[in-house]
């Protein structure tokens, strides 16, 4: 049987780690090429980024690394047109890249705070504008990362301030450009254990005592993108689908 | 009886070999003196999961913050850096002090990056050192008696009680306090 993605075309951002790298993963599983982007030069993302490209191409996919940092808007319009240069479509736009200081709101120095801003927010609007018109050609669909931290405290986690912003864009992109044939949906993950979950470990006291049956695996959050970029996901607009093992709804157990 | 009861050669190791899980490269690679961004290629995350390697293996707590964010805290926004993200001139006298021949070429003006890059194995060694240097002279029990119980983690000798140390943030707020009573940098 033929997969269903063949011959798609995926761009995920900030995909050399964690549910990023999970998405890259379940996105070629179905056939779909993927467009591998992360942001630091020179480092282990980078090391992560070639191997998960190479994983790609194995499985007879197409797979290009592109370095960019979302929160520049020349980067965001460089990585768009090494795009347009190496594939005929853009189907799928997987906003996942996140950067963000783990400190409590009150604490965050200016230029943390522009940070936060610029890369959550900003940097996935770029990436929007830059995609709509291939986008608009391919039909495509939109698909943003979000956490819990968009609607229930975290301690530390000041991200979640962009993540309910990111949320409303959804919401807006989904009326605002349906008429042009884009679809575009979120995905709100509990906790996942990647390497951000090390960083929550240390801001968070008691993270450790949460049941590791709420805790939810980077290929469950990938198969939800999966499905969002799927036909079978066409009556579902704007929408944030929570996948967090139920651990929203379990205020008795604490 | 207090001193440290692990010797840095052991912590030295315990570092490397955290680094090396962590960013799944050889030992081998993993020099005393090797960068750990620039040699070594880790990235931020990377730091805060040797940390907590570091920290489960000894029982301790390291710094969540660079001790520039300290000053920061303590201080005032826009003293150790600016709003372009470069180190101000007393940034830079402070990590001379801290830092040594290793801050030698540092000059005001330089991204806080190129300083983070002067974190090297040994470096992160020392900063495990200086936690363990802060075993208190008793246990809550009165016992004067450390040893060290599983793994590297220091045990009350009649109790058993875990060692409570400093954690690495306070130890850095220490030092700046003292530094700065002793030459006003700020």
């Amino acid at each position: 049987m033929e997969k269903p993605f063949k011959d798609k075309t995926a761009l995920i951002t900030g995909s050399s780690r964690g549910i990023g790298k999970a998405i890259a993963r379940a996105m070629s599983c179905l056939g779909s090429n993927v467009i591998v982007n992360y942001t630091k030069q020179g480092g282990s993302s980078e090391q992560q980024a070639k191997a998960l490209s190479a994983e790609i191409e194995s499985l007879g996919c197409k797979s290009l690394i592109i370095r960019a940092d979302i929160s520049s808007r020349d980067e965001v319009k460089d990585m768009f047109s090494k795009i347009t240069s190496s594939f005929d479509s853009l189907d799928f736009l997987i906003l996942n890249a996140a950067r963000a200081p783990f400190k409590p709101i009150e604490k965050l120095f200016e230029r943390e705070l522009r940070m936060l801003v610029e890369v959550n927010l900003f940097g996935n609007i770029y990436c929007f504008q830059q995609a709509l018109p291939l986008l608009e050609k391919s039909q495509g669909r939109i698909v943003f990362i979000s956490s819990l931290g968009s609607r229930f405290y975290n301690p530390s986690y000041p991200l979640g301030i962009m993540k309910s912003a990111m949320e409303a864009v959804i919401r807006d992109l989904s009326c605002s450009l349906s008429e042009r044939g884009i679809n575009a949906n979120a995905v709100c993950g509990g906790i996942v254990k990647t390497d951000s979950f090390k960083v929550l470990r240390q801001v968070w006291e008691g993270i450790e005592r949460i049941p590791d049956e709420l805790i939810v695996e980077p290929e469950e959050i990938a198969d939800t993108v999966t499905f969002l970029c799927s036909p079978q996901s066409r009556g579902i607009k704007g929408q944030t689908i929570v996948v967090d093992r139920g651990l929203s709804n379990r205020v008795y157990h604490f | 009886m207090t001193g440290n009861l692990i010797t840095y050669d052991t912590v030295l190791e315990e570092t490397r070999k955290a680094i090396a899980e962590t960013l799944n490269i050889d030992l081998d690679r993993i020099k005393p003196d090797s960068s750990l961004i620039k040699d070594l290629g880790a990235e931020s995350l990377d730091f805060l999961d040797i940390n907590y390697r570091l920290e489960q293996r000894f029982g301790i707590k390291m710094a969540r913050r660079f001790i520039l964010e300290h000053v920061e805290e303590m201080i005032g926004e826009g003293t150790a850096v600016d709003d372009t993200g470069k180190l101000t001139d007393k940034a830079i006298a402070l990590l001379k002090i801290r830092l040594g021949e290793k801050a030698r070429d540092l000059k005001p003006g330089i991204y806080i990056d190129e300083v983070t890059s002067l974190i090297t194995v040994e470096s992160l060694a020392q900063g495990v050192m200086d936690i363990l240097a802060s075993i208190p002279e008793r246990c809550s029990c009165g016992s004067s008696e450390w040893k060290i119980g599983e793994e590297l983690q220091a045990v009350c000798s009649s109790c058993g009680e875990p060692a409570e140390y400093a954690n690495g943030d306070d130890l850095i707020v220490q030092y700046i306090e003292k530094i700065q009573a002793e030459k006003r940098i700020f």
